[in-house]
């Protein structure tokens, strides 16, 4: 049998479930103890203060329980020490595509990555295991002062920046898996966009699991200036394996007065990933934070992106779909925190369960008293295509300012025999039909995402209705 | 196992738990120490026709238990405390087979002074029509109140309960099954306690049950109202609507939560559910989470909303414009927010009497 036949046995319509022969440079032994962490922080050659911020989080990890809330039947199968903390696939990171070791760059050849920076990108990084392979940025963005790094080399050539914004938006202590990313991050994207600079073309970082019980644990700061902004797209791939990995990210984004953040992610992890991440944004006056989150692949998404509200007349907008399929459950949602008068947020959540599968909205809405005048919008729409498979809405709203209008509604259905047949009257077949308004309902998303992006993940939902119908 | 000894066996539940998210239960538990299964005493309670006079024939209530069937889902937790507390404190309001009343019934509980409890179990029998209003009142620092039992088979039941309670802390659990082709309006018109914890579940297990679940909830002063609805569609072609309003005044707070599941094979289920709140003052503060569970895709429609928002100021002014004092324009722009929950649980002369109830609270609210 090839060394793929395996993996590819259980691939299914997964299309990027493949995996590379492993070509680790350094691999940790599974487990996690403070010997571990500290011996990540010093590959790495950190300054000290991280390696105490490192070692502090583990603690915070070791203690905190799971939660009690959510599948803890899913979480409960995690199994800690059965993961690797830390794998090195290349000698660093590198910025000229050729220099990457070509096993890498098969990878990424094959997923389409340099062929997108060519097109329409601004800069890349591809991260590989743990740490990026790859990093690249558009020379007129690097005259105007755009720093966009890999964290690991932001952190080495940044510190005071890092230093002032590191852990100022997820602390440490604000969950266990933010913790155990804290405790043992590595890759992820460090960007600073100085004041009035505006980033016309999305910056983009692929990130991709190939080795079998791998964790993977990318931390992303985002700091844009006054006046600034930037479109963040972020892609994710894994091959699939018969044992779980895992992915914890945390994703700090701060948006200076007047800035404007918009953050995009494709999740298409394959269906052995527990993807467990933390995502959250300080909206300072005037400025504006953009979630738009797509999850499609993994085992168990745990993911709700945040914005906290902060200075007066700033705005929030988290747009999500969810798909869930055989032995899937997302369980995504969005939580806005209106700290400040005058702010305004709009969520908009869509999910698709088939299969078996499970799609759960959980959200948060608080309006805090001395928030005058906030207006919040929540939406959330779920579709439920067959027997077995399971919808949830969790929508919390906390207000505490009567001036605060706030409106929530949501609605569970199937899809309309109506629109079945008026499709089917035109010439379509059934699959074809459901293919099309599966694609409308999700369009209030990919009309957000960048061209590519959106053909892709049409594409991609095109495959998974493949076989809905009889 | 017998509910004492169930309830000693449970945790204390977090506040991940949303039931407790809001009101902790060594909040609303008689003496703070949970551990402790505290001596309660019995409320006075009389059934009594809508004239004062006696309650028609057909409908009577007797102490003990008939039959006493807790739905499966229910909180272990107030459940088991609520049936050991009450152990010498429970009544069974029976309705006999094709009763029928022209004029709603009123089951008065006078808590009186003291720290006491009820358990009630409800036997409603098939196709029968009643309104019953079930009125709580006095000035006792703790009342709880266990409902369970249910509705049979293709009755028709509008069950309204009146919280007046001057003060104290009010602990209510319904647990109600409702039959094939059952039709219930399930009222709640709070304005009474310091403090309610309330957790209302109601079960549709047989085909074609139909259910209404309306709030009406004014709370003032520090007052804490903490509402939890849970409705199960098990069978097909069952039918719910929630629908809460809630005004709050002063610094208190109204916490209303909605769980609608829809089980696996309740085919042609349609579940909605609405939380709509007026915040009247500063400090007043409404939270609402209003869930959905649903695990079967042949449903006509499951859905959920929540609104919050002051008093239109454009209405005040309007009404103002046609001679009404400040607080006149006010008082009646409240009384109709609550009106339109109040004006589904039953009855012209039910619906009446709820607003003369109503206004003589907002009269107070407004002295």
């Amino acid at each position: 049998m090839p060394a793929n036949q395996e993996a590819m046995d259980v691939v299914g319509d997964y299309k990027s479930g493949w995996h590379d022969p492993e070509n680790s440079t350094i691999r940790f032994d599974f487990g996690l103890s403070e010997k571990v962490v500290r011996e990540i922080s010093a590959l790495k050659d950190e300054p000290e203060w991280m390696t105490d911020i490192r070692v502090k989080a583990y603690r915070h990890f070791v203690e905190r329980p799971m939660p009690t809330w959510g599948n803890t039947p899913m979480l409960g199968e995690i199994d800690f020490d059965n993961i690797c903390y830390f794998l090195r696939s290349g000698e660093g990171t590198e910025d000229d595509w050729d220099d990457v070791p070509e096993d890498i760059r098969n990878t990424f050849d094959k997923l389409g990555i340099p062929e997108a920076e060519q097109k329409w990108l601004s800069g890349v990084t591809a991260q590989y295991e743990s740490e990026a392979v790859y990093h690249s940025i558009r020379e007129d963005l690097e005259e105007q002062g755009v720093i966009f790094l890999d964290m690991d080399s932001g952190l080495r050539e940044h510190p005071e920046i890092v230093r002032d914004w590191f852990c100022s938006v997820v602390p440490l202590t604000d969950n266990k898996f933010a913790a155990l990313n804290t405790a043992v991050w590595s890759g992820g994207s460090f960007i600073y966009v100085p004041k009035g600079v505006h980033v016309e073309m999305p910056v983009q970082a692929y990130f991709r699991i190939n080795a079998k019980n791998m964790g993977q644990f990318e931390r992303t700061l985002i700091i844009a200036d006054e006046g600034s902004s930037i479109h963040y797209v972020e892609g994710c791939t894994a091959p699939t394996y018969s044992t779980d990995s895992l992915h914890s990210a945390v994703v700090e984004l701060i948006a200076l007065p007047g800035a404007h953040i918009r953050y995009s992610t494709v999740q298409n992890w394959s269906a052995n990933v527990y993807n467990l991440v933390t995502k959250r944004g300080i909206a300072h006056e005037n400025s504006k934070i953009e979630w738009v989150d797509g999850n499609i692949g993994s085992k168990l998404t745990m993911k709700y992106p945040s914005v906290i509200l902060k200075g007066e007349g700033s705005h929030a907008e988290v747009i999500s779909v969810a798909y869930s399929g055989e032995g899937q459950h997302q369980d995504a949602g969005a939580k806005i925190h209106h700290l400040a008068s005058n702010t305004t947020s709009k969520i908009l959540s869509k999910s698709i369960s088939k299969n078996g599968g499970r799609g759960s909205y959980r959200g948060l809405v608080k309006v805090s008293p001395k928030a005058e005048n906030c207006k919040l919008n929540v939406v959330c729409d779920a579709l439920i295509l067959d027997e077995g498979s399971r919808s949830d809405t969790y929508p919390t709203m906390e207000v505490a300012n009567p001036t605060a209008r706030c409106e929530h509604e949501a609605s569970v259905s199937k899809v309309s025999d109506n629109q079945l047949f008026y499709l089917m009257s035109r010439g379509h077949s059934e699959e074809e039909a459901l293919a099309m308004i599966v694609n409308g309902f999700f369009e209030p998303f990919t009309r957000e995402l960048p061209m590519e992006y959106a053909v892709e993940l049409n594409q991609l939902m095109a495959l998974e209705m493949e076989g809905s119908i009889g | 196992m017998d509910p004492a000894t169930e309830y000693q066996s449970l945790d204390e539940p977090g506040r991940s738990n949303h039931l407790w998210r809001y009101t902790p239960w060594r909040r609303v538990h008689p003496t703070g120490d949970v551990s402790g299964i505290p001596e309660m005493d019995s409320p006075v309670v009389g059934l009594i026709g809508f004239d004062g006079g006696p309650a028609p024939d057909g409908i009577r209530i007797q102490q003990g238990i008939v039959s006493d069937t807790i739905m499966p889902g229910s909180d272990a937790l107030t459940g088991s405390f609520l049936r050991a507390v009450a152990a010498d404190s429970s009544w069974t309001l029976s309705v006999e087979s094709g009763f029928s009343s022209e004029h709603p019934v009123i089951l008065d509980v006078d808590v009186g002074d003291s720290a006491s409890v009820l358990h009630l179990c409800l036997d409603v029998g098939r196709l029968s029509e009643l309104e019953l209003v079930t009125r709580v009142r006095g000035s006792g620092e703790w009342f709880g109140m266990l409902r369970t039992g249910g509705v049979g088979d293709g009755s028709s039941l509008n069950d309204v309960v009146v919280s007046l309670l001057d003060k104290g802390t009010l602990l209510r659990v319904d647990s109600i099954n409702v039959g094939r082709d059952a039709q219930v309006r399930a009222g709640t018109v709070s304005s009474g306690s310091d403090r309610t914890k309330a957790d209302l579940r109601y079960r549709m297990a047989e085909t074609g049950g139909n259910l209404r679940v309306l709030g009406s909830i004014l709370s003032a002063g520090s007052m804490h109202l903490d509402h939890h609805v849970e409705i199960h569609h098990d069978a097909p072609e069952t039918f719910s609507r929630l629908s809460w309003h809630s005004a709050c005044d002063g610094d208190s707070r109204t916490i209303g939560t909605g769980m609608l599941r829809v089980a696996d094979g309740s085919t042609g289920a349609d579940a909605s559910q609405l939380f709509h709140n007026l915040l009247l003052s500063e400090d007043a503060e409404a939270d609402s989470i209003p869930e959905l569970e649903v695990l079967e895709h042949e449903v006509v429609g499951c859905g959920h909303g929540t609104a919050n928002g002051p008093i239109d100021e454009d209405q005040v002014f309007y009404l103002e414009s046609r001679g009404l004092e400040p607080s006149e324009a006010r008082g009646a722009l409240i009384a109709a927010f609550l009106n339109s929950t109040l004006s589904e649980m039953g009855s012209e002369s039910l619906h009446d009497w709820l607003v003369g109830l109503l206004n003589s609270e907002l009269r107070e609210l407004d002295a």
